[in-house]
Formats: structure tokens, C-alpha cells, sequence
């Protein structure tokens, strides 16, 4: 067996795509997050887009890369983002062996599914597509001529269920505004009365030791501004609680109460090991 | 390597012209939508979808001797074909005369006035108080329907598939949009939806299995190969096997039955009706060309799996039925007991049993349509009144309505002189020709045990005093009126007259190949 | 390679697909084993049409990607409303309906 035989090498692209895409089937089922799954279906419809190639249908496989993981799954991740990524799933049973239940069914099937295709194809013969292909030229040129020919019909009325799609989209998507739409004027107006911060928020960590998302910026005068912090990490408790012997020691450096030198107090600012810290 | 000149595919649009006149409607419906200003559309989108179904049935008629196969073979155009396209396209001129109605709700139609309003926002009472509609049901439904027609006449899986997506696509859409009870009608359109994309996988799964076996997806093909050689039989066996899932799921069979309780309760009534009545038409007619055409050659494998399915479906329905006591949940398991009934004739395999099944879906469609006429009239401020308690004393105080109700509900239990009779009549006969005598009694008790919740219901509306706060029916406009007088004739006459329906059928014949 | 392999993968796919669909509660993730089950199906497509010696598999897989797309987009505004109005993603915590 040489490196260049082509069904040494076809096996070996079969056994490494086909692990990796199981692995991805797997993975999109035990993920808790759903971004994972995400990323672990994209993993498998690679690894599909490497089969088809193998399978000769390059165009396919082309296709595959561009629909699936291009425009499908990137679909799906805009999607979580908008619901929000932390979306994970329950874990609670609302029937009780429900899940034992799907998942023996599910394999029984697949197993007699297997079995009985596996054993029905075993050994039977590959005819190939090189004739099919060489008919008219190429692999897109026969498609094309498929296309065009006998599978016309499904070509054409495929046009409504894009019409559908996008019209679906629209209608479920679209807000009609039905008041005026604000002017500037107005907003301005609104911002400056209805007692919101009317300036840029300060960013976090500005006057604090660590310039992270989560630590609270400090103002001049010693406060903490809580509303540095962005609102969902506010909301889930994520704040880095502010070390406040830090700030005593800048508040003595600042007003001349303390003089530079060598630590007078043990280093217990690491913020990863404060009190309270959220894990 | 001499690449050949390409033949260009031969397509008789003539002959197709009932499906371009609606799918064309539904294209025109969306430019309309695009371009003209918020008045003015409802007027146009009523006038493109009457215009297009009555059209397309009138093309029907005058074209109905011209039979054949038509784009490369992608489409049969034959008896049953053009019985089932009629039957659909009447059946939702039905629909569309229930979905224009705007008397009932004082707030409009039955349909949210933004899809994309959050329920009880802001912006939803905005746009109630300001009148608007969502005339986008329009196009969406003309598209529903277009799929409906590809589906009955595919003559090609491929296509099969295609416009069996076309038609759900905008049935999970419109599934979501109602007026009253909106999480509800969106939880339904989720679940349809999860479930319809979960059964479409198995059809396609089925239809890769039968291609690996014949090399094709048209259906002579596959039934050539079926005749030729009866090898390989676990991708036909698993092949036949996963494509009924996915059809018998449309048709709400049990097994795959989970989704059409829910579905019926949340979705607005006309969009239930339309599902009740034209999906399943479509469903089943999907189903016997398949089977009598594609896999007719391996009859005796999907015979008793229909045997089973048809006896559990009838039970089951059955059963569950006389346990609820929300009207729209009671019929909904009384549909899943009707589809049992027609899958006795489906499984006959006969040309009586095709015939019973077209009679009994004629006469459960107009039924169908009139009980969810009736159910969108009986309401309050707050919407449909669904519990059965509700309907008490409906009798006294909407005597009309409470008559025509009682009509539909004597059909579905098939007592003589409704067209629920003859129907189940027809189906019981096709199965006894084929000597399956055991079906046949399974039928029986079923339908004894069904009459009863029908009877209840009847007894509920004459004979038990009103509750609190019972209204009468609300007076519908013309559209609904119509709609009713139409399901309630047909109901009757068909009892009393089945003859003529009954030869038109006969003289349909059978599916080309 | 014969094509015995591939139509097991294909299975094997399908069946974790139909796992993910009965086992998995958030929405979002059970339309994606949905979608893991049309690619096994795709990729059955593909390796009958080298076994039948025709292209047709192929056409149709192509097809399938057209339809799996617009089913996409149709499925995926639906469970934005839904989310939108309830604020979760999961199919079984709005209890509404019996499940």
C-alpha cells in the first residue's frame, strides 16, 4: 500500500471524518451551553463537507461549507446571542424517564437502522460517478444539467418557499413604528431631564488597580461607581468587590499622609482571593 | 469528453396553470404588500385570494379531461389528482370566506394586528385601537395552499418533500399569530413547528433509502425496481417505514399524534380549520399516491402497519376524546379518530378503498370547517370560549347555531342521513372486500364509544341550563354566515344524496403512473 | 471504501441527531439536532449517487440545503417571538399546553 492509493487514502479521510463528525453529534447533545452545541455541530458539518469531497462531490462539499457553516450556523449564533448566551438548559424532567426513555428508542432505532442498512449494502458494488460525470463535461456541469432538466419543477417552486422564508422573517421580525420618530431635540431633552447620567458613563477600573470589565471604576473622591460596571454583569453579581485598603493606601499617598517605600502591609490585593468573590 | 447539447426540459404551462394562478396570487399578494399603503391592502389581498382559488378551480374544471405527467415527470395530473386539488381548493375558499370575517372579534379578524408586537405591549394596543391587520395571512395562506396542491399531485419525492415544506412553512407561521390568547398560539406554532421539522427529517431519511434502492425518486421508477427485483429489502423496509412517519405525522396518526391537540387549542380558528380540514386532505392524498403508486409493489409491507396504526389511531382518538373538556382539545382528538378511520381505506390498497377514502375526506373536510365556523362564534370579551361548561344552554339562547353544531356533531358520530354515514359506510365495505373483518369490528367499537362524546356535546347545548355568564353565539358577518350555510348543506345533502359525489369519484379513476 | 461505512455514519448521525431532538430541552439546541439530522441525510444522498452512478442524489442533497435554509430562517423567528414574549428559550418551561 502506497501513499498515493486512493482508496488507502479515502479510508483514511472516512475514519478521521467520521470520528470527528460523531464526535461532533456527541458533543452538540452534551454541551449544557448552547453556544457549544453550537460550535460542535459547525465541527460536524465540516467534517460532512470533507466526506462529500471524498464522495466525489466536490461542488457539494463547497456548498456545504458555505450554506451550513457559513450561513446556517452563523444564523443559529446570532440568534443565541440575541436570546442571550448563557441560555442553558434545565435540567429538570418535566416526565419523569422521559429523557431514559427518548434515548433507548432513539438507539434501539438507530441500531436496527444500522444493522439492517449495513448488512444490506455490505459488498455492494460501487458504481462511481466518473461516468455520470464525464457526460457532460464535470461534476457542476451534470448537476447543472439536473438541475435544469428533470429536476426543474422542484427548481422553480422552491422559489416560493424562499418567498415564504423571507416573508415568515419579516412578518414575525419587522416593528411597525407607529408613533413619530423622536428627534434629536426631544431625546437630548429627555436624557438630560429624566435624571440619567447625561455624560459618558465612566469606564471601569479607571482610577481602580485592575482595568477589568468587572472591577468598579473609583471616583475622585474615593466612591465607588458601581455604574462603571456594564448592567448584565451588574445584574448577575459579578462585581469585583473593591479592595478598600488599597484605597485607604492611595487616599494616605494622595493627600501626603504616607510616603513611598517598601510595603508596609502584606500583599492581600490579588482580587482573585478577596472575600465575596463570586466563582 | 464531448460535452452534448442540453435538450430543453418540455413543461406544458397551460397544464399547470391552477398552481401558477395561486402561486402567483401569493407573489402578487407580496409585491402588494411592499408597495401599497396600509388601507388599501386588504382589499386587493381578498380580491387576489378569491380571485386565485376560484380561478384556479374554474381552470380545473375545464381542464379536467386533459390527463398526463407533466414537467419531466415531476407532476401526475390525473383523476384522484384533480379530485384532491378541488377538494383542497374549495376547501379553502371555505377557509379564506372564515379568515375575512371581521364581525366577531370587535377588536378586527382573528389574527394578531402585528405578529411582531409583544403580547399585551404598548405597541400592541396601539396598533389594535388603530385598526391595523396583518394582511401578510393572505400571501402566506395562497402559498400554504400552492404547497398543497404540489403535494397531492407529486409524482417525484424530491418534490414531494419540496411542497410538503411549502405548505408547513407558513402553517407554523400563521399557527402563531392570534388575536386572543397569543403565548399560547405562539407556544403552538413552536411546538408545530419542532415537531414538523423533526418528522420532515424522517420522510427525507425515507426517501434516501428508497433512492439508494431504485436510483431515482420518481415514483415509476421505484415502483419499476420494486417489480424487478425484491432484494436489498432493508433500505425498501426502512425506507417505507421512515416515509410514513413522515406523512402519517401530518395526518396526526396516532403515534404522531402529540402535536395536534396543542396545535389545534392555541392556533386562531380559521388557521385550525384550515389544518383540520385541507392539511389533512393533503396529507392522506399524499399518502395513498405513494403508497398505491410508488409502493404498491410492496404492499404487504405497509398494510399492517397501517392495519395497526388505523386501529390505534380510531381507540385511541376515541378514548382521549371523551376525557377533555376544552371544545377545540375534544375535537382535536376527534380528528386524530377520524384520520384513523380513513387510514382503513388507505390500507385497503384497493381502487374501493381509494374511493371510500376521497368520499369520507369530502365529508369530513366541510364538517370540519363548519364546527370551527361555529367555535369562533361562540365567544366572550376575552375570545373563544372553548370550555365545554361554557356551551351549556346554547341551545335556548342561539338556536340556529346550536342546531347546525348538533348536525356536524351527528356526522362525526356517523348517524344516518349526515354524510358521516355513508362515509364510514364506504370505508367499512372497502375493508370488508378485502376480508378484513377484524379492522372492521375495531371500527365499530371505536365509533360506539365516539358517539357518545358527541351525543354529550349535543346534550350540553339543549338539555343543561346555562352558566353564568354564558353568552349566545356572536352574530358573524356574511363571509362566516356563508361559510357555515355551505359546510351544513354539504354535511346534509351528502346523507341524504350521495350518489352523485360518489360517481364523480368512481369516474375519477385511479393514479397515473 | 464501500458504501456500507457511509450509510452507517449517516445512521449514526441521524440517530444522535433524534437523540438531541427527544433528550434536549432548549429549543435553540433541539432545531439544531434537527438540522444534524438533514446533514446525515444529505450525506446518504451523497453516497448513494456514487453507488447508484448517478447525480441525482447529489441534486437532491443540494435541494435539501435550499429547503434547510428557509426552514432556518422560518424556525429560528419563530423561537425569537417566543423568546421575545416569554423570555426563555426552553420548550417545556411555557407549560401552557400540556406536553
Amino acid at each position: 500500500m502506497t501513499s498515493t492509493d486512493p482508496s488507502a487514502a479515502e479510508a483514511v479521510v472516512f475514519w478521521v471524518c467520521a470520528f470527528l463528525s460523531v464526535v461532533g453529534g456527541i458533543g452538540l447533545i452534551l454541551s449544557r451551553r448552547a453556544v457549544h452545541s453550537a460550535l460542535w455541530v459547525a465541527l460536524t458539518m465540516i467534517s460532512l463537507a470533507v466526506l462529500y469531497i471524498a464522495n466525489a462531490a466536490p461542488f457539494l462539499g463547497m456548498v456545504q461549507i458555505i450554506v451550513y457553516t457559513g450561513a446556517v450556523m452563523m444564523l443559529f449564533l446570532f440568534v443565541l446571542m440575541v436570546v442571550g448566551v448563557d441560555s442553558s438548559d434545565s435540567l429538570v424532567e418535566t416526565l419523569r424517564g422521559q429523557r431514559v426513555a427518548g434515548i433507548l428508542l432513539a438507539v434501539g432505532f438507530g441500531l436496527l437502522l444500522a444493522i439492517g442498512l449495513g448488512s444490506a449494502l455490505n459488498g455492494v458494488p460501487v458504481v462511481g460517478l466518473d461516468g455520470a460525470n464525464g457526460e457532460y463535461g464535470g461534476n457542476v456541469e451534470g448537476l447543472a444539467r439536473l438541475l435544469f432538466s428533470e429536476y426543474v419543477l422542484a427548481f422553480e417552486i422552491v422559489a416560493g418557499l424562499l418567498v415564504v422564508a423571507a416573508l415568515g422573517a419579516l412578518v414575525l421580525a419587522h416593528r411597525e413604528r407607529w408613533q413619530p420618530r423622536r428627534t434629536q431635540r426631544e431625546i437630548s431633552q429627555e436624557r438630560t431631564r429624566g435624571g440619567i447620567h447625561p455624560a459618558p458613563l465612566p469606564p471601569p477600573g479607571v482610577y481602580a488597580r485592575h482595568n477589568a470589565v468587572d472591577t468598579p471604576a473609583l471616583l475622585p473622591d474615593g466612591s465607588v461607581a458601581d455604574i462603571s460596571v456594564p448592567g448584565p454583569l451588574r445584574a448577575r453579581g459579578d462585581l469585583r468587590p473593591v479592595d478598600t485598603a488599597a484605597v485607604a493606601e492611595t487616599a494616605a499617598l494622595t493627600s501626603g499622609e504616607a510616603t513611598y517605600g517598601p510595603a508596609k502591609r502584606p500583599v492581600a490585593d490579588d482580587p482573585g482571593t478577596s472575600p465575596g468573590e463570586p466563582s | 469528453m464531448n460535452p452534448e447539447v442540453m435538450t430543453a426540459p418540455s413543461i406544458d404551462y397551460i397544464a399547470l396553470l391552477p398552481y401558477i394562478i395561486v402561486g402567483a396570487a401569493g407573489v402578487i399578494g407580496v409585491i402588494v404588500e411592499a408597495f401599497v399603503g396600509r388601507n388599501g391592502r386588504r382589499p386587493i389581498q381578498l380580491v387576489l385570494a378569491f380571485g386565485s382559488l376560484i380561478g384556479a378551480f374554474g381552470v380545473l374544471v375545464v381542464n379536467r379531461t386533459t390527463l398526463g405527467l407533466q414537467a419531466e415527470g415531476a407532476i401526475a395530473i390525473d383523476g384522484p389528482g384533480i379530485l384532491f386539488m378541488g377538494l383542497i381548493l374549495l376547501l379553502a375558499i371555505l377557509v379564506a370566506l372564515l379568515m375575512s370575517e371581521r364581525q366577531l372579534d370587535p377588536a378586527g379578524d382573528a389574527f394578531a394586528p402585528r405578529a411582531s408586537a409583544l403580547p399585551g405591549s404598548d405597541d400592541e394596543r396601539e396598533l389594535t385601537t388603530r385598526g391595523y391587520f396583518q394582511t401578510e395571512i393572505w400571501p402566506l395562506f395562497l402559498f400554504s395552499v400552492f404547497g398543497m396542491m404540489l403535494f397531492v399531485t407529486a409524482s417525484n419525492l424530491l418534490v414531494l418533500f419540496i411542497a410538503l415544506e411549502i405548505m408547513s412553512l407558513p402553517l407554523y407561521l400563521m399557527a402563531g399569530m392570534s388575536r386572543r390568547r397569543r403565548l399560547l398560539s405562539q407556544e403552538a406554532a413552536l411546538k408545530y413547528f419542532i415537531l414538523g421539522a423533526f418528522s420532515s427529517a424522517f420522510l427525507l431519511f425515507g426517501i434516501a433509502l428508497l433512492y439508494g434502492y431504485s436510483g431515482s425518486v420518481e415514483f415509476s421508477v421505484i415502483a419499476d425496481a420494486l417489480a424487478a427485483e425484491p432484494g436489498q429489502t432493508a433500505l425498501v423496509v426502512g425506507g417505507v417505514a421512515l416515509l410514513s412517519v413522515g406523512l402519517l405525522f401530518k395526518i396526526g396518526a396516532v403515534p404522531f399524534h402529540a402535536w395536534v391537540p396543542d396545535v389545534y387549542q392555541g392556533s386562531p380558528a380559521p388557521v385550525t380549520a384550515f389544518m383540520a380540514a385541507a392539511v389533512k386532505v393533503t396529507a392522506f392524498g399524499a399518502l395513498l399516491r405513494v403508497m398505491y403508486v410508488a409502493l404498491g409493489g410492496v404492499r404487504w409491507e405497509w398494510e399492517p402497519l397501517l392495519w395497526i396504526i388505523a386501529g390505534l389511531t380510531m381507540l385511541f382518538g376515541s378514548v382521549v376524546a371523551i376525557a377533555q373538556t376544552d371544545m377545540k382539545r375534544m375535537i382535536a382528538y376527534s380528528s386524530i379518530a377520524q384520520a384513523g378511520f380513513i387510514l382503513i381505506g388507505v390500507s385497503t390498497a384497493t381502487a374501493e378503498g381509494l374511493y371510500a377514502s376521497i368520499f369520507y375526506l369530502v365529508a369530513y373536510g366541510f364538517t370540519t370547517i363548519g364546527i370551527f365556523a361555529i367555535i369562533a362564534m361562540v365567544r366572550d370579551a376575552g375570545g373563544e370560549m372553548t370550555r365545554l361548561d361554557q356551551w351549556a344552554g346554547l341551545g335556548k339562547r342561539s338556536p340556529l347555531v346550536a342546531v347546525s353544531f348538533g348536525i356536524f356533531m351527528f356526522a362525526l358520530a356517523s348517524f344516518p342521513l349526515t354524510s358521516g354515514f355513508i362515509a364510514k359506510f364506504l370505508v367499512f365495505e372497502s375493508a370488508l372486500a378485502v376480508d378484513n373483518l377484524g379492522l372492521v369490528i375495531v371500527g365499530v367499537i371505536a365509533s360506539v364509544m365516539a358517539a357518545f362524546f358527541y351525543i354529550r356535546v349535543v346534550v350540553i347545548m339543549f338539555f343543561r341550563e346555562p352558566v353564568e355568564g354564558s353568552p349566545a353565539a356572536a352574530v358573524p358577518s356574511a363571509t362566516t354566515t356563508l361559510a357555515l350555510a355551505v359546510s351544513a348543506a354539504v354535511t346534509v345533502i351528502l346523507g341524504v344524496l350521495p350518489e352523485p359525489v360518489i360517481n364523480l369519484i368512481e369516474q375519477a379513476g385511479v393514479f397515473l403512473r | 471504501m464501500s458504501v456500507d461505512n457511509y450509510i452507517i455514519l449517516a445512521c449514526v448521525l441521524f440517530t444522535l441527531g433524534a437523540i438531541g431532538v427527544l433528550v434536549r430541552r432548549n429549543a435553540i439546541v433541539v432545531f439544531m439536532s434537527v438540522e444534524l439530522m438533514l446533514n446525515a441525510t444529505n450525506l446518504a444522498f451523497v453516497a448513494f449517487a456514487r453507488m447508484n452512478g448517478n447525480l441525482d442524489g447529489q441534486v437532491i442533497a443540494f435541494f435539501v440545503m435550499v429547503v434547510a435554509a428557509a426552514e432556518v430562517v422560518v424556525g429560528l423567528a419563530i423561537i425569537v417571538t417566543v423568546y421575545r414574549s416569554r423570555r426563555s428559550a426552553s420548550i417545556d418551561e411555557p407549560n401552557l399546553l400540556k406536553y
